[in-house]
């Protein structure tokens, strides 16, 4: 990467490996077609037309890449979903509502480098037998809603879309499709029902499996924005070399998006696995700020299970049990699992000892309260019960009882919705009750007492229908 | 999906059970152990699986001691050996905590709600054990205030727990999307169109959400989900030929509510505001109460001794001055199969004569005559539950979501399924934007567009010859028509562009299935039989005939007018189809009857009218038909009636007609009576008395009985077992057919001994042995050749959902403070060109008379077109429509009137109709 030059400030760290990013903040780049194209833009999209559809999903699945958007749920095999007597026509969607707190890296792709993700969609397209494409975006994102137009036209009128594309017979057409400002259009089946127009209520699965019946009930893909332009590397490199980046069932490279309490914030680029949080942290971010201690991090989006500072992990290395220190986990899939949380979205959030884990706590469950859509009951009204119960605790008013009510609430949504906001909404209440039980508890007043409120009106009359 | 011979089990809390295809976890707990077992607030039968509440969450494990995962039993599909546990600690605490969470929002007044011992939520809240809720008053939605602003719906969204079932009802059941969820999360909340009331929204008042919504959130003014009724009856509504099963709740004598049963084959969960709401006409104080007798002029209050005593003198003096043909009879489609087997009973055997009709002749008489040409039988070869199964819906001359809604529902939901829609009509209907096309074509050229229609089919090559060749005859005399077809003169007739024709035959035809539907926009006219003929043409030629999801399906519009020809309530054919002039036919009829019958075909019912003025016909007998408001060109009907020497009716109200009666008996509404109604898809359903009939007066079956034997005819009391056990001796269909095996949901003719149904007619083989084509040219109607050039618009009627005919029972209900006028639909360039604004008053000149109506500007008709409906018959609407009539069956001409248009100005002492509102007094409560 020697012959790139970088924005001043802007250049990357010598731990990255830069790829998706190659072309972020890059000292003389724009977003015309013109600037793509002289760097060898949509080459691999000829290269793609040339295989088989199916040749490209093996390739994919070789390279072994995962979901970026937060599920780390291999891509070509959930391309191979795609019921094989299927009629219907196909859509392949981006989710480009990327709006999970913490995370920032797909809205660079989209403003910085948009034909690289048109090209991977392009060629994801061809994979699967779309016609047509969606780039669903958050209505957050006007700029870069403006930029994918501009670029999907000039990409059309380039013959790198529309009908008989490179004279291969393929025809495609991309809409972008702008939100209107939920968190929940990030759920696949949230963003399929919005795209039909409709409330962004998720589906039920089963029957509603997005492969099967998504968009008009026809077999669907979704992948998210940075997966999509994985394909393009893939094809580039092929599947095999491909999965020689990052780590065994760990392949390729992610945007890790690093905020909180650390000197430098920021994005970077890394080989999957190849860099531990603390080196995350430390080095690449440069350090805590001045004083400070680790005292928590959320390890892959804000719905990430909190991880704490000093924590030990025993997680399976061979065959062995192996001790493994928060800072020493690196930073892929497996291993975050392992240590009871997950890679998510790459938003890494990092709490130091400065924070009350009260007001950390009260803050996400101020934001799921807020973003839940209310279809499933457990969620509409245990998310606000969560925020109800973590207020209190910020305001000193806390009743000894509260953080088990608490715990309760939480765990009586995860798992129990129809779709995975219900963890996402509980898991961060679980884990901080988890890992800082004395310090919420801390935060309670022994002075107020535990609210119980008798129905006994109610109950009177539902024994009288009984 | 379980193989349907194998015996697949899965275990309930360690039981084996049998399973079914397609269950759910749910439906197979609810199966075996009860609905109500595994609790459930969003979930609801006549529901999609919806997934959201949680509480009907179960354990389950592949095997008794593997390790365990909660679902939502709902929408989660059945596996074989599924282990299901249903009353684990964790679910119970699971199902706990969530109605916890549910009662922090709700208001605590359970012992003054409306649905206290009938409310979900509360059932939930027992069975779950809640004793204390763990959270303090919070933020809630206690505040909210009553929607009270319609005249049927309620909502109380204090007592919402947002379990969306009203939003699915609106949607999955109705179709109307009326209802909405606004805002997420804890804001989340039921809106009705764009956050208005329920009188501001589009709203048709269906009430499936009220009856969905597990508490009183959405209810009726008849607060109808109340446990205050102590008795419950099933029975079928008389408001249209769809056949609504209801479930009528009472206490004492008294109607309280209505509600529509779930699991119903006909209407599951589901019907109209008419059969749900419009029921307080029964008890009205404009019922009739006393039999009325006109001494010198004037009615007089007298016994029922003394009217049949009186009437039994007269048709006797009649009977024996002038002979048996001098006397009449038009029986009533609204009534019972018994009464109206019955009443051409007491015609035929009682008074002598086949001067039988009903009101079948001025709707459906040309399907009857058309589909017996061609197939055999005049009636829905298929089913409406075939729109399950089909591809491509037809839709010719009928407005489904307006006159039959709950199946005009069903079709609305399949076209927005994807099914294929053609809408031949020539409005704009509701169906329109559903539909693949619109044919929309000048009223009265059904004939030269399907004959098109046939001939891009034929042109195409996409006809089923093997169907023809093996079922068909004549087929060669139609193609000679299609071929002799001269396209430009048909297009130029019709009016609409022949691309879009054709576009649509040939979805029609290529479709797998495909099924017909047609109403009066097809039988009205002077070629109805013909068109219909035409239609059972294009069932055959495509092979669409004696399979599921096919067929020509008249979509009939009185509950019981399949049922009242089925009776032999038509001059020429007795009980049961056989026709009266048939030697051995006529002596069947003589020996059953024990009485001798007469061999010669009787007046239809325009003759009977005609006789009348002409002085042949002396007396007419009406069982519950408003003839002076209901048939066409009035002046003439009443000149009838005053011709008449002798007229009795039997109704519920004094309506126009009984205001020229001699004898008026005051009859009961289908509340207070029992028999049996057969709806459009053949289905005999029982109809079960819910309350006593009115003091003074009695089921129109009974007045028959009595009247039969006060003149010498031995006819047992009525029952209805015994008048079905009669009936079931005669129509050869009916054979197999008992009151008690008709069970819940009826059975569809032909029914085979043991009661066993027939759900598709033609399996095989016609019932006339083979299909009968025919071909015939279109002819423009003499009302428009005679009028058109003095008159240049052509008037067409039709219906509202909210009213039934002559509004007699529906602008005695709520309904008539729904919609308060007919009035007339005129294209904006028409409307311009006349200087006519939306709400001017509009008078419409015909060569018989003129009527002055409200406008209302849409483009819903055709420029050249207007339309009106005739439910307001002060409008007098059918002072202007024609005398003419079907060729094949006298069928009046409803559909096509010439006319001229004019804007008015509101000038004293003019009576302007149109507006006037009916008074208040009129409606009951």
């Amino acid at each position: 990467m020697a012959d790139i030059n970088y924005l001043p400030g802007k250049e990357p760290h010598a731990r990255e490996h830069r790829m998706i990013f190659r072309n972020v903040d890059r000292a003389g780049w724009d977003t015309s077609i013109a600037t793509y194209l002289k760097e060898g833009g949509y080459e691999q999209l000829k290269a793609a037309l040339k295989m088989e559809p199916k040749a490209v999903t093996e390739e994919v699945k070789k390279a072994g890449v995962r979901g970026r958007g937060g599920a780390g749920f291999p891509a070509g095999l959930k391309w191979t979903f795609i019921p094989p007597n299927n009629t219907k026509p196909v859509y392949l969607i981006c989710n480009a509502d990327e709006s999970e707190p913490g995370t920032f890296k797909d809205r660079y792709i989209i403003h910085q480098d948009p034909h690289q993700l048109i090209e991977g969609m392009a060629i994801a397209c061809f994979a699967v037998g779309a016609k047509l494409a969606y780039i669903y975006i958050r209505e957050e994102f006007p700029e870069g809603a403006k930029i994918l137009e501009k670029a999907i036209a000039e990409a059309r009128e380039k013959g790198f879309l529309g009908k008989n594309i490179q004279g291969t017979g393929f025809d495609l057409e991309i809409y972008v499709h702008r939100g209107a400002g939920a968190y929940i259009c990030g759920e696949e089946t949230g963003l399929i029902e919005s795209l039909e127009g409709k409330r962004p209520y998720p589906r039920i699965k089963p029957p509603y499996f997005p492969a099967a019946m998504g968009l008009y009930l026809c077999p669907t893909i979704v992948n998210n924005v940075e997966t999509l332009c994985h394909v393009k590397h893939i094809i580039q490199m092929g599947g095999d070399e491909y999965a020689k980046l990052g780590t065994p069932n760990n392949t390729g490279t992610r945007i890790l998006c690093v905020s909180g309490d650390v000197q430098k914030p920021g994005y970077f680029e890394v080989q999957v696995g190849k860099v531990t949080m603390g080196e995350l942290i430390h080095d690449m971010c440069g350090g805590l700020k001045p004083g400070r201690k680790l005292k928590a991090v959320i390890p892959g989006g804000s719905s990430a299970k909190v991880l704490r500072g000093g924590e030990v992990f025993k997680i399976k290395r061979g065959d062995a049990m192996v001790d493994v220190s928060l800072e020493d986990i690196p930073m892929d899939f497996d291993t975050l699992a392992a240590c009871g949380s997950m890679a998510g979205s790459g938003g890494v959030i990092v709490i130091d000892d400065s924070r009350s884990i009260s007001w950390v706590l009260n803050n996400l469950n101020a934001f799921y309260a807020h973003e839940s859509c209310g279809q499933c009951t457990p969620c509409r009204e245990g998310s606000l019960w969560m925020k109800k119960i973590t207020d209190r605790l910020v305001a000193g008013q806390g009743a000894p009882g509260d953080i088990d009510t608490l715990d309760s609430v939480a765990r009586q949504i995860d798992g129990r919705t129809i779709c995975a906001f219900g963890e996402a909404c509980s898991w961060p209440t679980e884990a901080f009750v988890a890992k800082f039980r004395d310090e919420l508890v801390a935060d309670t007043n022994p002075g107020t007492a535990d609210a119980i409120v008798n129905r006994e009106t109610l109950l009177a009359a539902a024994n009288l229908a009984q | 999906m379980v193989s349907l011979t194998a015996k697949t089990v899965a275990y309930i809390d360690g039981s084996a059970y049998e399973m079914e295809p397609g269950d759910t976890i749910l439906k197979f707990v609810d199966r075996h152990v009860g609905r109500g077992h595994v609790p459930t607030l969003c979930d609801a039968p006549q529901l999609e699986p919806y997934g959201a509440c949680r509480v009907c969450s179960v354990e389950i494990a592949l095997t008794a001691d593997g390790p365990r995962r909660v679902v939502a039993s709902c929408h989660t599909p059945l596996t074989e050996n599924l282990h299901i546990f249903t009353e684990s600690k964790n679910v119970r605490d699971l199902r706990r905590n969530i109605v916890e969470l549910v009662l922090t929002d709700h208001p605590l007044d359970c012992l003054t709600c409306e649905v206290n011992g009938n409310c979900e939520l509360q059932t939930v809240a027992a069975k779950v054990g809640i004793r204390k809720v763990r959270y303090p008053e919070g933020k809630n939605h206690l505040d909210r205030t009553k929607d009270l602003s319609h005249p049927y719906m309620t909502s109380d969204l204090s007592k919402c727990i947002n379990c969306s079932r009203c939003v699915r009802a609106c949607d999955e059941v109705q179709g109307q999307m009326v209802l909405s969820m606004h805002g997420r999360g804890f804001n989340a909340r039921i809106i009705k169109g764009l956050d208005t009331s329920f009188a501001e929204s589009d709203c048709v008042s269906c009430g499936a959400c009220a009856q969905a919504c597990p508490t009183s959130a959405i209810s009726d003014v008849h607060q109808s989900k109340a446990i205050e009724a102590t008795d419950s009856t099933r029975t079928v509504c008389t408001y249209c030929g769809v056949g609504c099963n209801l479930e009528v709740k009472t206490k004492g004598n008294e109607v309280l509510g209505i509600t529509a049963p779930v699991g119903a084959e006909v209407n599951n969960a589901h019907t109209c505001l008419k059969g749900r709401y419009a029921f307080k006409f029964y008890n009205h104080p404009d019922r009739l109460r006393k039999p009325l007798v006109r001494y010198n002029g004037h009615f007089e209050e007298v016994s029922w001794d003394e009217a049949y005593d009186y009437i039994a003198k007269r048709l006797g003096e009649i009977k024996t001055q002038h002979g048996p043909d001098a006397i009449a009879g038009i029986s009533s489609a609204r009534c019972t199969n018994e009464e109206n087997y019955l009443m051409q009973k007491f015609i035929r055997a009682v008074i002598g004569t086949n001067n039988i009709d009903c009101c079948a002749r001025v709707c459906h008489s040309p399907t009857a005559f058309g589909m017996q040409k061609s197939f055999g039988t005049g009636a829905a070869t298929n089913s409406v539950v075939d729109l399950q199964y089909t591809d491509c819906i037809l839709i010719i001359g009928a407005n489904p979501t307006e006159g039959h809604p709950v199946t005009g529902a069903k079709i609305k939901q399949r076209l927005m399924k994807g099914v294929t829609g053609i809408v031949i009509d020539p409005r704009r209907i509701e169906l329109v934007p559903y539909a693949k096309h619109h044919l929309q074509l000048r009223p009265g050229t059904n004939v030269a567009l399907l004959n098109m229609f046939a001939y891009y089919i034929w042109e195409a090559g996409l006809v089923d010859r093997e169907f023809i060749e093996k079922r068909c005859e004549n087929w060669a005399d139609f193609e000679n028509g299609l071929r002799s077809l001269d396209l430009d003169e048909l297009e130029r007739i019709h009016g609409v562009d022949r691309e879009q024709v054709k576009a649509a035959a040939l979805d029609y035809a290529r479709a797998e299935a495909a099924m017909e539907f047609h109403g009066l926009g097809v039988t009205e006219h002077s070629q109805g039989a013909k068109t219909v003929m035409l239609i059972a043409n294009l069932a055959m030629m495509t092979g669409n005939i004696g399979r599921p999801g096919c067929g020509v399906n008249p979509l009939r519009g009185q509950n019981n007018v399949q049922g009242a020809a089925d009776m032999g309530c038509q001059p020429h054919q007795g009980a049961g189809y056989m026709p009266v002039d048939d030697p051995q036919w006529h002596e069947t009829y003589e020996k059953f009857y024990g009485m001798p019958v007469s061999d010669e075909i009787g007046y239809k019912i325009p003759q009977m009218f005609e006789a009348a003025r002409e002085g042949k016909l002396k007396a007419l007998w009406l069982m519950g038909e408003d003839v002076v408001q209901t048939d066409p060109n009035s002046e003439a009907v009443k000149e009838a009636m005053n011709a008449l020497d002798f007229l009795v009716v039997q109704e519920i109200f004094m309506t126009e007609t009984a205001q020229y009666a001699d004898v008026v008996l005051p009859a009961a509404s289908f509340l207070e009576k029992s028999g049996t109604f057969t709806n459009a898809e053949r289905r005999v359903q029982r109809v079960q008395a819910a309350v006593e009939p009115l003091p003074g007066t009695k089921p129109d079956g009974q007045i028959l009985v009595e009247i039969m034997n006060r003149m010498g005819y031995p006819q047992p009391d009525y029952t209805p077992e015994g008048m079905l056990a009669e009936i079931a001796q005669i129509v050869p269909f009916f054979k197999g057919a008992t009151w008690d095996g008709l069970g819940d949901n009826g059975k569809q003719w032909p029914i085979q001994e043991g009661n066993v149904g027939t759900a598709i007619m033609h399996v095989g083989q016609f019932k006339r042995g083979l299909g009968k084509f025919h071909f015939f040219p279109f002819r423009e109607s003499e009302e428009l050749v005679a009028h058109g050039k003095e008159f240049p618009f052509i008037l067409t009627t039709g219906r509202l959902l909210e009213h039934y005919n002559c509004g007699t029972m529906t602008r005695r209900t709520g309904n008539g403070r729904i919609v308060t006028k007919d009035v007339l639909a005129v294209n904006p360039a028409d409307a311009a060109r006349k200087g006519i604004e939306d709400g001017d008053h509009v008078r419409i000149v015909s060569a018989r008379g003129e009527v002055i109506l409200e406008a209302q500007v849409t483009d819903e008709v055709k420029p050249g077109v207007v339309f009106t409906t005739f439910h307001f018959p002060e409008h007098l609407v059918n002072n202007v429509t024609s005398d003419v009539h079907c060729d094949d069956t006298l069928c009046p001409e409803y559909k096509i009137t010439a006319v001229d248009i004019e804007k008015v100005l509101d000038e004293p002492g003019r009576q302007v109709h149109s507006s006037r509102i009916v008074p208040a007094e009129v409606f009951a409560k």
